[in-house]
């Protein structure tokens, strides 16, 4: 077991090693100067690359960075010249993370309760307002959900805080306007699950041999279909609860998504690159726990990793 | 397996569900505990929760799209940061609505060949009780231009004397020309009589800068309110990155019964959409209406010039037709600028026949009223453009004006795509020559324009100081600006005559006279003076806009 997790945890490092390397690079070979603006000059430019030690070889600020990196230090920010990325990533990441996970735990809840009931009530109207729901949320664009539940909950009705983050009644518009699309999703992939399920003979079996209607439902077709559901649930955690531009930008929320677009914008190399470790990392990491989990739970694969 | 690897994530979400049902209330206010009681949140009596709290305490909340970038006086370079800047430093002078005022100097005395300033020091204050002295001002000005520092706005002090080698580090800083000869005695010399200079002095690149507090905190300097020291009409009293920087006055400012505010809340709000939704809630005291939206405010808005001022760099270095003056001038009466501003922004934008900003500072007045000027025709005049560009195409040995190929060059956002559209419609047009768009980064444009490596360029330039200079200065021979190769004697030597003389008369007529060759020369194009819809709280007074280096000015503001 131990060599597994120490096998898991070294395949993780090297991935964000190889990450790091790969966006250094990158942010390099963007096109444009990060210190140019309107009234620059050569020498003020000057001074400006040595103070940040971009007067010496690339492979150098290389080495340098990785240096710091190990010791868990992202740099200081090149357009907040006094803001360490750390402290950037730790101001803006618990906005993200609240957001998406209230959005998360609503997209879910709403979205499976959403997807069965209209499974349970096939081609009759409540299915099809399901469906219609459903359809709506795949199909708008989230910042159309968000512009419009301003308008009406926060303007016209004035029931709720047209934007920013500081009590839960604030937490409310946006939560919806970024969860509506996984909640659509989630639903559609319940109801086919679920109406899947209802053919399957285990299902009949169960039937005859005289459950309840209820108790089918629940412990046989639910049960079961719910499994796909989780699957496409991955990738969207991680997005989720890492930020996003449109909705933080629409309800002025100080999280994560602003930094991804202003930092490319701005080309602030630090931020870029900060931003994209401390992703990077997250999505690793995610991803190591889940395989060591995986491999508590089932004794083959630790054992055939060694 | 694949149903473990299922679980697997399952039990991860389920954890981390339980995570945040344990931090959830902290996650809210991820710095601090709960405040902001007076904030009609969960929408109990709005009207009346609201009332009250303004009586007895007089709070202005505007926004901004982005976070401040720094409050360091000397690492800030952007409108934002001078705008706070002016509020929560004082330098020896502080302005007004661009008219000079006494500051921290009580008085001050200027040398006879006007090169050579002497400033008087009243008893102020830190906000740490410490008294201002001059020696803050001496760190301060040698800070700006020190290479170490890497100052981006080092320019704003190359009138000192010696700047520009302090700069490039060829001297030492302490042949700055700036001396403490005494706690309140300072003395500031130039390399050349500048009478917009006393003006520059507000600007909080020149603000006194405690050096113990530099020292102490390093890098970290003015990251947070806490390692800060201020001097000005408010102090810095909570500052929530991305979120919001909430100033409160300073009882220790030496003028502290003037100021009528008890704080200033700035909140970042990325959307301006959203910041006018706000505004209507009655959570904003102050909006700036998106172009878009401006013709529903009609009757509400109030109007501003910013100072940002947009024209077209023509290249002149020999390595495009443009070197050819006849079909500059072509290009420049060929522009039907009236239906450009109307086209790109519904007539918001102001069209400008002329390169000079007419608000800057003329002898008594304004500049543009004092000498008024269109060196081309507002709504075009193709005729002569036509001459314009026979003469060229007989110059440059063209037969058929399709043979004319220029590149515009212009930042890839949707704003500058539809004004370099409009532009490329009227000139293929009316003058049957090609355009061709090229539309990269902003920061890249910035870059290829530094290198003179374009044909046309959209662009523009902002005041640093109340004095046609500001623009002028920009297109001498050997100006670091000079990015269109520009280079006329005549031109140069009106420069250099209004930079020498002490005679504000002599001076203004010699940068007219400038200002008229350039324009003769067609070296660039003029396009549009930017202006800004505002919508305030009409309860607010004394809530004003500038165009020099700052956006608003709020020191004196108040509610009624």
């Amino acid at each position: 077991m131990k060599k597994y997790i120490i096998k898991r945890v070294f395949i993780s490092l090297i991935t964000i090693l190889v990450l790091v390397s790969v966006v250094f690079a990158l942010v390099r070979l963007i096109p444009g100067d990060p210190f140019a603006s309107e009234k620059m000059t050569p020498e003020i430019k000057a001074n400006l690359e040595r103070y940040y030690g971009f007067d010496k070889p690339l492979i150098v600020q290389y080495f340098t960075y990785l240096k710091n990196l190990v010791t868990g230090n992202l740099g200081y920010s090149m357009f907040y010249p006094n803001l360490r990325v750390n402290d950037i990533i730790a101001s803006a990441f618990p906005y993200s993370f609240d957001l998406g996970m209230r959005a998360l735990s609503m997209a879910i809840s709403f979205g499976l309760i959403l997807g069965i009931v209209a499974a349970l009530n096939r081609g009759k109207v409540l299915d099809f307002t399901c469906v219609l729901i459903a359809i709506i949320g795949t199909s708008m664009p989230d910042f159309i959900i968000g512009a419009t539940l301003q308008y009406f909950f926060g303007i016209k009705w004035g029931l709720l805080p047209v934007a920013q983050y500081k009590g839960i009644s604030y937490t409310i518009l946006p939560s919806i306007a970024l969860g509506f699309y996984t909640l659509a999703l989630v639903s559609r992939v319940m109801r086919a699950n679920m109406i899947e399920t209802i053919q399957q003979d285990y299902i009949k079996t169960a039937k005859s041999k005289g459950i309840s209607k209820l108790r089918v439902i629940i412990k046989h077709q639910i049960r079961n279909a719910i499994m796909p559901v989780i699957t496409i649930l991955g990738p969207i955690v991680a997005a989720l609860l890492t930020g996003t531009f449109v909705i933080e930008s629409i309800f002025a929320i100080p999280g994560m998504g602003r930094h991804y677009v202003q930092s490319i914008q701005n080309l602030d190399y630090t931020i870029i690159l900060g931003m994209t470790v401390f992703y990077g990392s997250f999505l690793v990491v995610a991803n190591m726990i889940v395989d060591l989990l995986y491999g508590i739970v089932d004794p083959r694969i630790r054992v055939s990793g060694e | 397996m694949k149903g473990k690897k299922l679980l697997a994530w399952m039990l991860i979400i389920i954890l981390a569900f339980s995570v945040v049902g344990c931090t959830t209330p902290g996650s809210e206010e991820p710095e601090e505990p709960a405040e902001e009681p007076e904030e009609p949140a969960e929408g109990e009596e709005p009207e009346e929760g609201e009332e009250p709290a303004e009586e007895s305490e007089k709070i202005l909340t505007y926004s901004l799209t982005a976070d401040v970038p720094t409050l360091d006086q000397h690492l800030a370079n952007s409108i934002p940061s001078a705008t706070v800047g002016h509020q929560i430093f004082e330098g020896l002078i502080r302005t007004y609505q661009g008219e000079v005022r006494p500051g921290i100097a009580e008085d001050w005395e200027m040398s006879e060949d006007g090169t050579t300033y002497t400033f008087y020091l009243r008893d102020a204050q830190w906000s740490d009780g410490e008294p201002v002295t001059a020696q803050d001002f001496e760190y301060s000005f040698r800070r700006l231009l020190d290479p170490e520092t890497a100052s981006g706005y080092a320019f704003i002090g190359m009138a000192l004397k010696n700047a520009n080698a302090v700069n490039k580090g060829e001297v030492p800083v302490e042949d700055l020309g700036v001396t403490a000869i005494d706690e309140k005695t300072l003395e500031v010399e130039l390399e050349n009589p500048a009478g917009y200079f006393l003006s520059m002095l507000s600007m909080m690149q020149f603000a006194p800068t405690r050096q113990d507090y530099v020292e102490e905190f390093g890098k970290d300097y003015a990251a947070t309110a806490e390692n800060n020291v201020y001097n000005g009409p408010f102090v810095v009293k909570e500052w929530r990155h991305e979120d919001r920087l909430i100033l409160e006055k300073n009882p220790n400012y030496w003028d502290a019964d003037s100021i009528n505010l008890d704080e200033v809340h700035i909140i970042v709000v990325p959307d301006q959409m959203t910041a006018l939704a706000m505004f209507e809630d009655g959570e904003l005291d102050m909006v700036e209406v998106p172009a878009e939206v401006v013709s529903q405010y009609d009757d509400q808005v109030e109007y501003y010039y910013n100072g940002a001022n947009d024209f077209i760099k023509l290249q002149m270095d020999g390595s495009s037709p443009l070197e050819n003056k006849d079909l500059r001038l072509a290009l420049n009466y060929a522009l039907d600028r009236q239906e450009f501003i109307m086209l790109s922004t519904g007539g918001l934008y102001d069209p400008n026949p002329r390169y000079v900003l007419p608000q800057v500072n003329g002898v008594d007045g304004e500049y543009g009223d004092e000498y008024p000027y269109a060196a081309y025709p507002v709504e075009g005049d193709v005729d002569t453009a036509l001459e314009h560009l026979d003469a060229a195409m007989e110059a440059l040995g063209v037969s058929d004006p399709s043979e004319i190929e220029l590149e515009l060059l212009t930042t890839d956002v949707e704003r500058t795509r539809k004004e370099a559209e409009i532009i490329q419609d009227d000139l293929e047009s009316k003058l049957g020559i090609k355009i061709d768009i090229r539309q990269v980064p902003y920061r890249q444009r910035l870059d290829m324009e530094g290198a003179k490596d374009f044909e046309m360029v959209v662009t523009g330039w902002a005041p640093d100081y109340s004095d046609p200079m500001t623009y002028l200065e920009l297109w001498t021979t050997d100006s670091g600006y000079n990015h269109g190769s520009y280079s006329n004697p005549e031109y140069d030597a009106k420069i250099e005559l209004a930079r020498t003389s002490t005679d504000q008369q002599e001076r203004m007529d010699a940068m007219f006279e400038a200002e008229k060759i350039l324009l003769e020369d067609g070296a660039i194009i003029p396009l549009q003076l930017r202006r800004i819809a505002m919508l305030t709280n009409p309860d607010l007074v004394g809530f004003e806009s500038y165009f020099v280096g700052l956006s608003y000015e709020y020191t004196y503001a108040d509610f009624e």
